[in-house]
């Protein structure tokens, strides 16, 4: 069932034309559609939509899901103000 | 009382079965969980689980639960609530988040144990409040008390759609039906029985094709499909419903694995990118364990097994359990482990599991 | 719709009634509760709206990870009201784009 207009990533309102778009523009790993499109970047950090981008990139690209590793994992994975981050207490080792 | 050298991440049956188990050994523990109060999901099952004595079986999660906190609590498990781990560094050293500031601490061992996330499935209007997480419904009505809406379309009957649909009439709710896209049912067959009893029904081979509605869900609109997992002409159904609850699986909730560097295997039965461990559920990285619905998606009484595996092991390796003492211990976890995993549902899961130890070993 | 009585969870706890301020009118709640649960309760299900296609949003996993349920809060925006406790007096609004508030508001004097 087409519907490019679709939303994926939710909290970029990132479509599935989106993503077709850059794949068509020759993407063709995670961490590139992420990029390019925003889709994983948002507040949830692409605990929503991240095997549905997977999903499009792998039928869109041919490549087996388990040639697809999802975006680089980093801190932090949860959304927290600057002001937190910057008021940090580290154990003596 | 010296700092802790376990970290447990993750307070839900796993990880608190792993603390239990390490501080009856006499380390000192932590459980770290980013709720008010750790029991993961737990607390939501309200129906009585399977399985033999020795697996709790007759008793509901929520006892459990309740159980798992009282026997944290004497065997002097620490637990840091509204915590959240952010970040894994180099070095075993993890970031929290408490509050209004963020500390950094190193531990000799961590224990992962963050459990699942529900899997999403995308059509037009999914956005539209009204569509939610088949384990989102079951917060809100089984811990919030709260209706989400009148009148409900579950997709999905593996367990989790079945037992939720159930979940939903016994608060009080209707649901319209079950689609589920499979040409069969993945759940159990008493939880099965149980829901067509209450009227419910299910139809296999069927799909959500659209939500409407102005600005919240008020029809979903289903269909049959294909062989080729297309719709199929004049099988388009209406359903007046303000609810469409989203039961199509879990996936590991492994951002902090995958940061630390665990190597991981793609294995669909055990619900998608899965981190790889040995025996003793320790990862490919010395010092960092996983257990539970994180080392790939099982069931309550699997992950309390395996947490307790973590438990053992990590207890073990800080040199407060003898080897023979550990050995034996884990013996009988490895037996347990081993029931659970028979049977046509758990076939797969013991084949998926033996290849995540396969590739452990390898190099 | 609240559950008062459940056949398996019994009824419910007693907590202090309190009320909530939700975009200017009285929304009763319980004390502690998460914010969201009171206002399912009240019938209210649209949380905020998005920035790009102003795309109404509410509870969605309802555990804290996939941010739809933000509102306003005490005039913080971006509060996740599914796992947030509601105090008596909170003043709480439906949030338009990334931090604001009221439901007609104009995106373009939104930056400041």
């Amino acid at each position: 069932m087409k519907n490019d207009d679709l939303v994926i990533c939710r909290c970029e309102e990132v479509t599935q034309a989106d993503i077709k778009e850059v794949i068509n523009q020759g993407v063709t790993t995670m961490n590139e559609v992420k990029r390019l499109t925003r889709a994983g970047m948002g507040l949830c950090q692409g605990k929503t939509c991240g095997r549905l981008v997977a999903g499009i990139l792998s039928g869109e690209t041919n490549q087996p899901l388990q040639e697809l590793k999802p975006s680089t994992s980093r801190a932090p994975t949860r959304v927290l103000p600057l002001g937190t981050l910057s008021k940090t207490t580290q154990d003596d080792d | 009382m010296g700092k802790s050298e376990i970290y447990v991440v993750g307070g839900g049956a796993a990880g608190m079965a792993a603390a239990i188990e390490a501080a009856r050994a006499g380390a000192r523990v932590t459980v770290i969980d980013e709720n008010e109060q750790p029991g993961g999901q737990l607390f939501k099952q309200i129906h009585k689980f399977f399985g033999s004595g020795v697996h709790r079986a007759g008793t509901r999660g929520v006892q459990i639960g309740r159980d798992l906190l009282k026997e944290a609590e004497e065997a002097g498990v620490k637990t840091r609530l509204n915590t959240v781990a952010y970040g894994i560094y180099p070095g075993k050293r993890l970031g929290l988040i408490c509050g209004d500031h963020t500390e950094e601490l190193a531990s000799p061992v961590i224990i992962l144990a963050t459990g699942a996330s529900e899997n999403a499935l995308a059509f037009p209007g999914w956005t539209l409040p009204g569509v939610m997480g088949a384990g989102a419904t079951q917060t809100l009505i089984n811990i919030n008390r709260v209706l989400p809406g009148r009148r409900a379309l579950m997709v999905g009957a593996g367990n989790v759609g079945l037992i939720v649909t159930y979940q939903l009439l016994q608060a009080g709710a209707d649901v319209a039906a079950i689609v589920e896209g499979l040409p069969y049912i993945s759940g159990y067959g008493v939880h099965a029985s149980k829901v067509r009893r209450a009227g419910v029904p299910i139809l296999t081979s069927h799909t959500v094709l659209r939500a409407e509605g102005d600005e919240t869900v008020e029809r979903a609109v289903i269909a049959q499909m294909d062989e080729k997992w297309q719709p199929v002409a004049d099988t388009e159904e209406v359903l007046e419903v303000d609810t469409i609850c989203l039961a199509v699986g879990l996936s590991p909730l492994a951002e902090l694995a995958w940061m630390a560097g665990c190597r991981f295997s793609y294995l669909p039965a055990l619900g998608g990118w899965v981190p790889v461990h040995d025996e003793n559920m320790e990862s490919n990285l010395q010092g960092i364990y996983v257990a539970g619905d994180l080392a790939g998606i099982e069931e309550a009484s699997t992950a309390m097994e395996e947490g307790r595996l973590a438990g053992l092991s990590a207890a073990e390796a800080l040199g407060y359990l003898s080897a023979e003492v550990a050995e034996a211990r884990k013996i009988e976890v490895r037996e347990r482990l081993a029931a659970l995993r028979i049977g046509s549902f758990g076939d797969g899961r013991a084949i998926a599991k033996r290849e995540l130890l396969r590739a452990r070993c390898k190099k | 719709m609240r559950i008062e009585d459940h056949p398996i969870l019994g009824k419910t706890e007693r907590r202090k009634r309190i009320t909530l301020k939700v975009d200017g009118e009285a929304v009763p709640a319980l004390e502690g509760e998460a914010i969201a649960a009171a206002l399912i309760a009240s019938g209210r299900r649209v949380f905020r709206y998005t920035a790009k296609r102003r795309g109404p949003r509410g509870v969605f996993c309802a555990l804290g990870r996939c941010t739809d349920c933000m509102m306003i809060v005490n005039g913080q925006p971006n509060v996740r009201t599914c796992v947030t406790p509601a105090r008596d007096g909170m003043v709480i609004q439906t949030q338009v784009g990334r931090r604001g508030g009221e439901a007609t508001h104009d995106l373009e004097t939104e930056s400041s």
